[in-house]
């Protein structure tokens, strides 16, 4: 069987919303956002919530809404991702180069600029992008979006309107990803979307992309289409470490570790994430996972103190692999 | 105040740099091709131990071939502002009266890595990108890793210690234009205790030589006892094996590395050196507290926070080292600078392949390489199409294609030991959650 049509387009973005009318479980902020539509007295907007709930979405549909279906090609919104845009002088310099001008023929007089994952810009980069709001506001409002808006400074965030976009219910994630199975010819048991919405944690796009790699292998989508898909794509790696350290392999996993840092680029907070779910269904005595989760929770704060990753979580796997070895002594 | 030796006798001429010809030349062809107008690299890393020529080649050469020598040094400036004004300014102006050429000569580069000013690094590297001129590193340990995208950038040309005979036919000159005599095995042992150094030959000679007419042996006996510098290799052996702190500390002293570099050596051979599982879980405690140290010295500027770091990665793995290896095991160089080797393509498809999703999807790279590209690169893979549509979509390029299918690909055996394992336990997961 050919799954051509499911390697066409990435699901995600056949089915981001395309008008706020798409947006799903965000009432609030969405009839907020129309009123807004209707006057066309835009503010400087802060969108703050977890990831995968639709606000970089949000921003897209409001944009189309206002501009028209060819928002971005005539000029009138684009999106810069500051965790890419380190510097604040890049910023500075693409806010201008986009405010500058006023494209022809608008009804609306100025632009809007996406500023993505704002919460990753330092302190410093912060006022400076401040003073930016001010001086290009006549021709520019700006959307930033963020996951903690306590991370954004309050001199920024006084300057916008705060929008707090909800976590995903599980009714909404299931019945989302029900909705593009039907779409897309699916037939997916009802154990199987337990799985991937317990699997996705609120966030749409891993539901979504878990969905369209299941269905890449087979129509049919059971628990175990999912599981397998997970062991390869996600969980698989921060697992292979683990057991290759709890083996007694310290320097394989040390080498793994390594390639997931370096090669992949993964941050040291993910490992951290990924290790942690991993820990409770490891083969140890309860005394010691807890001994294991308490020392994880160090490693976690040292990181964020500046601690090197790669060291820290070595500090780690060498615990574990010392724990494991007592487990394999006593049997 | 009486000139120092190792200005006034510093070479004026490349032709007078003392030994290491092979970089000289290195060093002279690369500036070729700016004469020509068209380097490969536009910058250059020299790098080795103190003292053997690494400045004093750059400044001989631009005073031989008429260039101005814009001298930076990495104490001079502490971030990227700074950089850009002192170096990005002048890289953009051939020169100042538009006759003389220019060198741009970047000393300490490896003291920025040390510090937090990672913008430092980054500034320079941009600058490497845009400059119309000559840059020139110098460098005594090029390999933090900080330094990486730079050493890309750059064409790396290594200085290694001078030799004995070298250095005493240079002592010998100078005495010559000072009017001293001094018996060659005098010569000889200055140059000795000076391992290599030139520079630190020169300071001794002058220090116990000027204002006389001769020297014997027994004048060098004022000279205090310079640490012996020992190879890494031996230092590890001491390290490792040492009997108390005090022991495993005295072993980096002399050794011409930085604590944090020194601290990457043990780091990587603690795991071949201590077996027991207990003993390495301590040995890393204390290497992670190390860590934790070294951070806060970069973050405030503690200084004096060193010496709390060194006994713990020193004494640390001396201490909880209680079983011996079985059998000797080699000291190795450490497995993260073969990493970055090993896997620099790599690492460089897989940043092309996220960037690509990123700006399709609207996500930064690293979102793209962690939430995305798994997945694309799991769909690709099995398609059975030979070139599916979502690969027009994002434009990938065949290598990159094969990467995702090499990484993400179906491995048949693999697939059913998998359906194994991974069901089983997650299923706990539900249950403990509900």
């Amino acid at each position: 069987m050919s799954l051509e049509t499911v390697t066409t387009l990435p699901w995600v973005e056949k089915y981001r919303p395309k008008t706020l009318n798409d947006v799903v479980n965000q009432e609030e902020v969405i009839t907020s956002l129309k009123n807004i539509l209707k006057t066309k007295a835009v503010p400087h907007m802060l969108f703050a919530g977890p990831p995968g709930v639709g606000k970089t979405a949000t921003a897209h549909a409001f944009a189309r809404d206002l501009y028209g279906p060819n928002y971005i090609e005539d000029g009138w919104f684009v999106e810069i991702n500051a965790s890419d845009e380190r510097g604040i002088q890049t910023i500075r310099d693409k806010v201008k180069m986009f405010a500058r001008q006023i494209p022809m023929g608008g009804e609306v007089g100025f632009k809007i600029l996406l500023l993505d994952e704002s919460d990753q810009l330092t302190d410093d980069a912060q006022h400076a992008f401040r003073r930016v709001m001010e001086q290009y506001s006549s021709t520019c409002r700006f959307i930033l979006a963020a996951n903690y808006s306590n991370r954004i400074i309050e001199p920024i965030q006084s300057r916008c309107a705060v929008f707090r976009f909800r976590p995903l219910l599980k009714k909404d994630i299931i019945g989302r990803i029900k909705w593009i199975a039907e779409q897309e010819k699916l037939e997916v048991d009802d154990a199987a979307l337990e799985t991937i919405y317990e699997f996705c944690e609120g966030d749409m796009r891993r539901a979504i992309n878990t969905l369209q790699a299941a269905a890449s292998i087979s129509r049919k989508i059971d628990e175990k289409t999912i599981y397998y898909i997970l062991g390869y794509v996600s969980r698989g790696e921060i697992r292979k470490i683990l057991e290759l350290a709890m083996s007694g392999n310290f320097i394989q996993a040390r080498d793994e570790l390594r390639k997931l840092i370096y090669v992949q680029g993964l941050a040291g907070s993910d490992i951290v994430s990924a290790i942690y779910r991993e820990l409770f269904y490891l083969d140890l005595s309860e005394e010691d996972k807890l001994e294991l989760i308490d020392l994880l929770g160090e490693v976690d704060y040292r990181m964020a103190e500046g601690g090197t990753e790669e060291v820290q979580l070595m500090a780690f796997l060498a615990r574990l692999a010392a724990k494991s070895k007592k487990v394999n002594v006593g049997r | 105040m009486p000139q120092l030796w190792t200005e006034k006798y510093r070479p004026k001429k490349v032709a007078e740099v003392v030994g290491n010809q092979d970089s000289v030349k290195a060093f002279l062809e690369w500036m070729k091709s700016w004469e020509i107008g068209n380097p490969a690299k536009k910058a250059a890393l020299l790098y080795g131990p103190a003292g053997v020529g690494k400045t004093s080649l750059v400044l001989a050469y631009g005073r031989e071939y008429g260039y101005d020598v814009v001298e930076v040094n990495a104490s001079d400036w502490r971030n990227e502002e700074k950089m850009k004004a002192v170096v990005g300014e002048s890289s953009q102006y051939a020169s100042l009266d538009g006759y003389s050429k220019k060198i741009i000569l970047v000393d300490e580069v490896d003291g920025i890595a040390g510090r937090e000013d990672a913008g430092g690094i980054s500034a320079l590297r941009k600058i490497i990108n845009e400059t119309r001129v000559p840059i020139v590193m110098v460098a005594n340990n090029p390999w933090d890793q900080k330094l990486a995208p730079i050493r890309e950038q750059s064409v790396m040309i290594e200085f290694k210690r001078l030799s004995k005979t070298a250095i005493t036919k240079r002592l010998k000159e100078i005495c010559e234009r000072e009017g001293i005599k001094v018996p060659d095995d005098v010569l000889s042992k200055l140059a000795e205790r000076s391992e290599g150094d030139l520079r630190s030959a020169i300071m001794d000679l002058q220090a116990v030589a000027a204002g006389k007419n001769t020297l014997t042996e027994k004048d060098l006996e004022v000279l205090g006892e310079r640490n012996r510098v020992k190879e890494i290799f031996e230092a590890l052996r001491y390290i490792f094996y040492a009997k108390s702190i005090r022991g495993a500390r005295a072993a980096i002293e002399g050794l011409e590395l930085e604590p944090q570099a020194i601290y990457t050596w043990i780091l990587d051979n603690a795991p071949t050196q201590i077996t027991e599982p207990d003993e390495l879980a301590q040995a890393f405690d204390l290497l992670a507290r190390a860590d934790i140290y070294f951070a806060r010295i970069e973050k405030l500027q503690m200084w004096r926070l060193m010496k709390y770091a060194i006994p713990m990665m020193t004494g640390g793995v001396a201490v909880a080292r209680r079983t011996p290896p079985k059998g000797f095991q080699k000291f190795t160089f450490p497995h993260k600078i073969r990493l970055f080797q090993q896997y620099k393509n790599e690492r460089e498809i897989r940043q092309s392949i996220a960037w690509k999703i990123a700006s399709k999807l609207h996500l930064s790279s690293y979102k793209a390489g962690k939430e995305m590209l798994p997945y694309i690169g799991f769909i690709i893979s099995r398609s059975d199409k030979s070139k599916p549509r979502i690969v027009e979509y994002f434009e990938f390029t065949d290598e990159e294609v094969g990467y995702l299918k090499k990484i993400y690909g179906e491995v048949e055996e693999k697939k059913e030991e998998i359906k194994e394992v991974k069901v089983k336990k997650p299923v706990k997961h539900s249950r403990g959650k509900s």
